[in-house]
């Protein structure tokens, strides 16, 4: 046995007393009575580390290396007191079959029991073999490991949304983890990559409350996601103020102004970029002068430019967006409208006429 | 030559009550404040000078909108309520009887009057039938999807565990996929509420010259006063 | 069928037995590798299998060219960022937009940090289990691993005994929880692992503290990007607009603060590379002395586009410079034009693509590709559970690249083989330090050639690579420093950003120095938006499956003649080709023209 949660916590600072409290507290939050306190506390001095197993289908692995840029808790605390991260073909000593024995060995000793992360998604194209492992479509590693696993967490927007590769016209029909498996919680933490410090907190929150968290009607975990970028980001008093980057490095892009009307996607984009920033709190899109691009959201590449307010409608055939369409509409009705007018006064003389022979 | 038979109109019918004409202006503005402020939400105005605290344009603009997009709501609500305890009349632009046969003769007849093939147009106490079915699908029915991805993006901004969050919001957005879907679809339905407003206008002015009953003055007194003393052609 | 030799010098015998290893692990991406080995157990014929695809070319057509950036750089979020910068520059190529110089200054730092955490990340976490044991570090006397450290590297400062014996007991109790993660079937008692337990402690040492240390490197990106991985780019510049000290600097996304912050973490990379990367590459090699294979192509055949201008647009002036070196003539270097429609051509006769004829290479900008997954009569197993391929059919999602018809390596070793060959100062001193220190630690007397041919030599051209950018880029922050202070503030070139004013046709290509190796995007626009866009990228070529000629490509030749200690256990195997740091995501992204005509998608 490795160090148990208690012991990470003790590393990480947190006296005894602090410790025993937070079980209390946990055990008050879990809706038990205090005598469970003991109890929980016991069973983070002795309980093993989860196992994990974190695959990887059609993905550009950034959720991976979003995943080790994490900085509290770091990543190698994760790797090694926190989970036990038996599978993960990026990082994984074994390979070939010494590494696929690893997914069965799992699945006979924690049957139910481990968390399966998944990165990126399969395709079901080309019988499945645009990804392959082990000679073998992904689809059917990905299905038979998760008929075991306990919780799945569809890391980014591949495994949650579906992400570049399933853009228009998504040429290998690559497809969200959420229509391939059925009847098993899915947690999905979209983005490309999501946050380092939001997958580590997704994690780190159900191995330490030994829960699933919260989830909106998404699947997404409230905590991170229940609010839009542009609600807390620190240039919105100039979007209020109507003060905004025209064009890219013009004086309200040095005064840091909105960047509303260049794109950006902060008003329609549910995600923590604006709270918890990017890499340790370093910066994040807005703050370095780029829009958001909406990574977070569901089938962000189909629409529209990232440097256009007014999305495109691909319906219409030709890409117009909203005021093209309305307006070429209200163009159109308003000029038939005149047509109606004129023809009207002129049936109406001739009716005058009539009446008047 | 159907001039000639009018002697003298018939007495006026009073149409439309009070709180329907109430709505209908209050409506009519709140529109109009909507589409405005709605646009310039859109496609902001060129940014203005000074210190971000000292200015709130858009911050006003968007406050005009929200206001008026309560009153836009209310209004919609209260009408409902009046349609079940007013008049006929005040039932027409939301039940269609489409299972009425003469109902679609009388559509028919108004698109052959609008296209200068029928000579005469009919008499209509209440609505024509074709004003029925244009208010219905584009005002009824535009009303109900503002207020609904109005409020569905209001409560992006009040937050989860608000009312508009809570009614709206938490179903509309993962109906339509995501944010940037609802806002693109309540800008084209403004521009659909645009042109229907264009057509309005335009036929009730129309009418009011061109056919056997008054239009415009009806929505301010009440009252439908008739050009001559013919048989009316709806039930109403 | 058994002997058979390529035109580009190797044997191979298809003969002996078979090893099969899908998938290979600590790779981005997918790949498989079938081997034989003969009765001493040594590879005498090697296929390497790219096992994914993902047709991101085809997504890419018909939208704005402006926006093609973020697509392709989701080709990778290892090498993130370099393919945004070969879109932009292809866009920019396309429309003749040049770029002010301080957009180029910091797309540089933002390209050469990008090199330092990917070398870094690529030796400590992905190859560093081919020469380290971890397990074996539990034998390992802390007291001597602490001298060990002070002698390969006197000004690190993490050296003491009591900082071994903490990392010691925390592997210990990793390795007693029975819960071995990562480590989990290693094949830790073969005899392949050379190093002596402290150096493996050290080495595991170093493995966690670059873990911590990468994360801040990657800042750079956050600061000029916004974010990492996937930092933001904009055709026509950069979007981080700079404030020194005019109102309102404090909220602009670059100030002092934010320019102070970027020159702490390029010290940081500095001190990374000079005192715990490139010692730590020479100490490992010299344990591993006796084991200089896997040079095969790398020393025939190398090439890349060329690097890192002093001044922008003017190649000559490269600190890396391009160029093709064949058949290990390192007095003649062949210059490079992927403009040249007779240089640069795929073919994919042994790709799972097809051709209008499938002998013929395409140039980029003309490139056509149409899946087609089928498997040769001699492969063992079915379409969907594949047991064996038959590398004389089609047996690989990765195109096979080639200039001239010449198969090439590219990569930090090609790099510094055309740089030394060229007589780059910086980076023959590199080189000749790097191999004094080599004989002096194994106490042999080898040559540069000797030491760089080779898998040891791909893994230290790397490091030396990592050093030699993290120092460039203190004279790109110093740079940037001058122009602002002469009044320089601009960051983008705006006067192309309205497509109306581009020209109705227009074609460009984009060429970076990625850190696998040399990165080319073709970009076609027509009418303001994309018509056709090709990446041919470092592993496609290193990767690369037989051309019609039979030659072979990087990946295959490596692993040749190699002996294996336990043909079961692939560790040399996963060596050679992770010395490559393969990336198969960027190299089977690809898809052309004719590929729609697959795209029945079917909407559930």
């Amino acid at each position: 046995m490795s160090e148990t949660f208690y012991e990470v916590m003790r590393r990480q600072g947190i006296t005894r007393r602090s410790f025993m409290k937070y079980c209390s507290l946990t055990a008050a939050a879990l809706g038990l009575g205090p005598a469970f306190a003991p109890k929980i506390a016991h069973a983070m001095e002795t309980k093993p580390r989860i196992p994990v197993i974190w695959l990887h289908g059609l993905e550009c692995t950034c959720c991976s290396e979003s995943f080790i840029r994490s900085a509290h808790p770091l990543a190698k605390d994760v790797i090694l007191s926190m989970v036990s991260l038996d599978y993960d073909s990026l990082v994984m000593a074994a390979a070939g079959v010494q590494a696929e024995a690893i997914i069965e060995e799992t699945i006979e000793k924690y049957d139910g029991n481990f968390l399966l992360a998944v990165e990126g998604n399969p395709p079901l194209n080309q019988d499945g073999m645009s990804c392959i492992i082990g000679g073998k479509p992904f689809v059917e590693q990905l299905t038979h490991t998760a008929k075991h696993c306990k919780a799945i967490i569809s890391w980014g927007s591949c495994a949650s949304y579906g992400c570049v590769q399933a853009a228009k016209p998504n040429p290998t029909r690559a497809t969200p983890v959420h229509k391939v498996v059925h009847g098993k919680p899915i947690i999905k933490v979209p983005g490309c990559p999501p946050i380092a410090e939001v997958m580590t907190g997704v994690l780190t929150y159900m191995v330490t409350f030994d829960r699933l968290p919260q989830l909106d009607r998404q699947g997404r975990p409230k905590m991170f996601y229940s609010q839009r970028i542009h609600d807390k980001c620190y240039r919105r008093p100039h979007f209020d103020a109507g003060q905004f980057v025209e064009s890219w490095d013009d004086e309200g892009a040095r005064k840091g102004y909105c960047l509303y009307k260049v794109g950006c996607k902060g008003p329609t984009t549910y995600n923590a970029c604006s709270t918890i920033r990017w890499n340790e709190g370093t910066s994040f899109p807005i703050q370095a002068g780029h829009g958001c691009i909406g990574c977070s959201e569901d089938g962000f590449w189909d629409k529209g430019s990232w440097y256009a307010r007014l999305t495109d409608i691909k319906q219409f055939g030709v890409e117009r967006n909203a005021d093209q369409v309305g307006g070429t509409a209200a163009a159109v009705v308003g000029a038939a409208t005149a047509a109606h007018i004129a023809a009207s006064a002129v049936k109406r003389a001739m009716q005058k006429g009539d009446q008047n022979s | 030559m159907t001039g000639k038979a009018v002697l003298k109109s018939e007495p006026a019918v009073y149409v439309y009550e009070a709180p329907v004409r109430l709505w209908h202006w209050v409506n009519a503005l709140s529109i109009t404040v909507l589409c405005i402020s709605g646009y310039f939400i859109g496609k902001p105005l060129p940014s203005v000078p000074g210190e971000a605290s000292e200015n709130f344009l858009l911050g006003y603009i968007r406050f005009a909108h929200f206001a008026a997009g309560y009153i836009f709501a209310i209004g919609f609500l209260f009408r409902i309520y009046w349609a079940l305890v007013g008049n006929d009349h005040a039932r027409q632009i939301f039940v269609l009887p489409l299972f009425n046969r003469s109902w679609w003769g009388g559509v028919w007849h108004e698109i052959k009057w609008y296209s200068f093939v029928a000579r005469e147009p009919r008499k209509y106490t209440g609505h024509n039938p074709l004003a029925v079915l244009t208010m219905h699908l584009m005002l009824v029915w535009g009303t109900v999807f503002m207020i609904v991805t109005g409020f569905a993006l209001y409560g992006e901004g009040t937050g989860m565990g608000s009312w508009q969050y809570d009614w709206f919001s938490s179903w509309v957005i993962p109906l339509f996929g995501q944010s940037q879907d609802v806002h693109t679809w309540h800008r084209l339905v403004m521009w659909y509420i645009i042109c229907f407003i264009i057509v309005h206008v335009y036929v009730a002015i129309r009418e009011d010259i061109m056919s056997r009953q008054s239009l415009v003055s009806s929505m301010i007194s009440g009252w439908r006063t008739f050009k001559d003393n013919r048989e009316v052609d709806d039930g109403h | 069928m058994s002997l058979t030799s390529t035109p580009n010098g190797f044997s191979l015998d298809s003969g002996g037995r078979r090893v099969v290893v899908d998938p290979i692990t600590r790779i981005e991406g997918h790949m498989r590798c079938e081997v034989n080995v003969d009765d001493n157990n040594i590879i005498r014929n090697a296929v390497s299998t790219g096992t994914m695809w993902r047709g991101l070319e085809v997504i890419l057509k018909g939208r704005d060219p402006r926006d093609a950036w973020a697509f392709v750089e989701r080709i990778c979020g290892v090498c993130t960022g370099c393919h945004a910068l070969a879109s932009v520059r292809a866009v920019e190529d396309a429309l003749d937009i040049r770029i002010p110089p301080n957009a180029h200054l910091i797309r540089e730092m933002m390209a050469k940090t990008l090199q330092v955490h990917d070398h870094v990340v690529h030796f400590y976490h992905l190859h560093a289990l081919d020469w380290v044991n971890p397990i074996n570090t539990l034998k390992a006397d802390p007291k001597a691993t602490s001298l060990l450290q002070q002698s390969v590297s006197p000004h690190h400062p993490l050296s003491s005994p009591g900082y071994f014996r903490d990392i010691q007991t925390r592997i210990r109790k990793f390795v007693e929880s029975g819960q071995l993660g990562p480590f989990k079937n290693g094949y830790w008692d073969n005899p392949a692992y050379k190093l002596s337990p402290e150096a493996d402690l050290m080495a595991l040492a170093h493995y966690l503290e670059a873990l911590d240390l990468q994360k801040d490197f990657v800042k750079v990106h956050t600061v000029f990007g916004g974010k990492n991985p996937h930092p933001n780019y904009l055709v026509g510049g950069v979007p981080c607009a700079i404030n020194m000290d005019d109102a309102l600097a404090a909220g602009a996304p670059l100030n002092m603060e934010r320019l102070n912050f970027v020159m702490s973490r390029i010290q940081e990379m500095v001190d990374f590379c000079n005192n715990v990367y490139v010692p730590d590459v020479i100490a490992i090699a010299s344990f591993y002395k006796d084991w200089l294979y896997g040079g095969g192509l790398g020393a025939k055949n190398v090439m890349d586009y060329g690097a890192y201008p002093k001044v922008n647009y003017d190649k000559s002036t490269d600190q890396l410079p391009g160029g093709v070196i064949l058949n290990g003539n390192w007095d003649e270097i062949m210059p490079v034009d992927p403009r040249d429609a007779e240089q640069v051509q795929e073919f994919v006769a042994h790709s799972w693509y097809s051709y209008p004829d499938d002998n013929a290479g395409l140039h980029p900008w003309d490139g056509v590709t149409e899946p087609n997954y089928t498997l040769g009569p001699k492969a063992k197993g079915t379409a969907t559970d594949i047991r064996q391929v038959d590398e004389e059919a089609k047996y690989s999602w990765i195109k096979a690249p080639r200039w001239r018809g010449h198969a090439v390596e590219v990569g930090p070793l090609s790099r510094y083989t055309l740089a030394y060959a060229q007589g780059v100062e910086y980076v023959q001193q590199q080189v000749q330090r790097s191999v004094a220190a080599f004989n002096q630690l194994a106490a042999t007397e080898v040559g540069a050639k000797t030491v760089l041919q080779s898998t040891i030599g791909r893994t230290l051209a790397r490091a030396l690579e990592a050093q030699y950018c993290a120092d460039m880029m203190v004279d790109d922050w110093n740079e940037l420093m001058g122009n602002i202070k002469a009044g320089d503030l601009h960051t983008a070139n705006m006067e192309k950003w309205d497509p109306s004013s581009w020209p109705a046709q227009a074609k460009g290509v984009g060429t970076v120095a990625a850190p696998r190796g040399a990165l080319g995007h073709w970009i076609k626009i027509s009418d303001g938006r994309i018509e056709n866009y090709q990446c041919v990228v470092p592993t496609t070529w290193n990767g690369s499956p037989r051309d019609p000629a039979g030659n072979i490509g990087a990946f295959e030749a490596s692993l040749l003649n190699t002996p294996m200690e336990r043909p079961e256990e692939p560790v040399e195997i996963l060596r050679s080709l992770h010395s490559f740091d393969p990336c198969l995501a960027c190299a089977t992204h690809v898809m052309g023209e004719d590929g729609e005509e697959l795209c029945e998608v079917q909407v559930r």
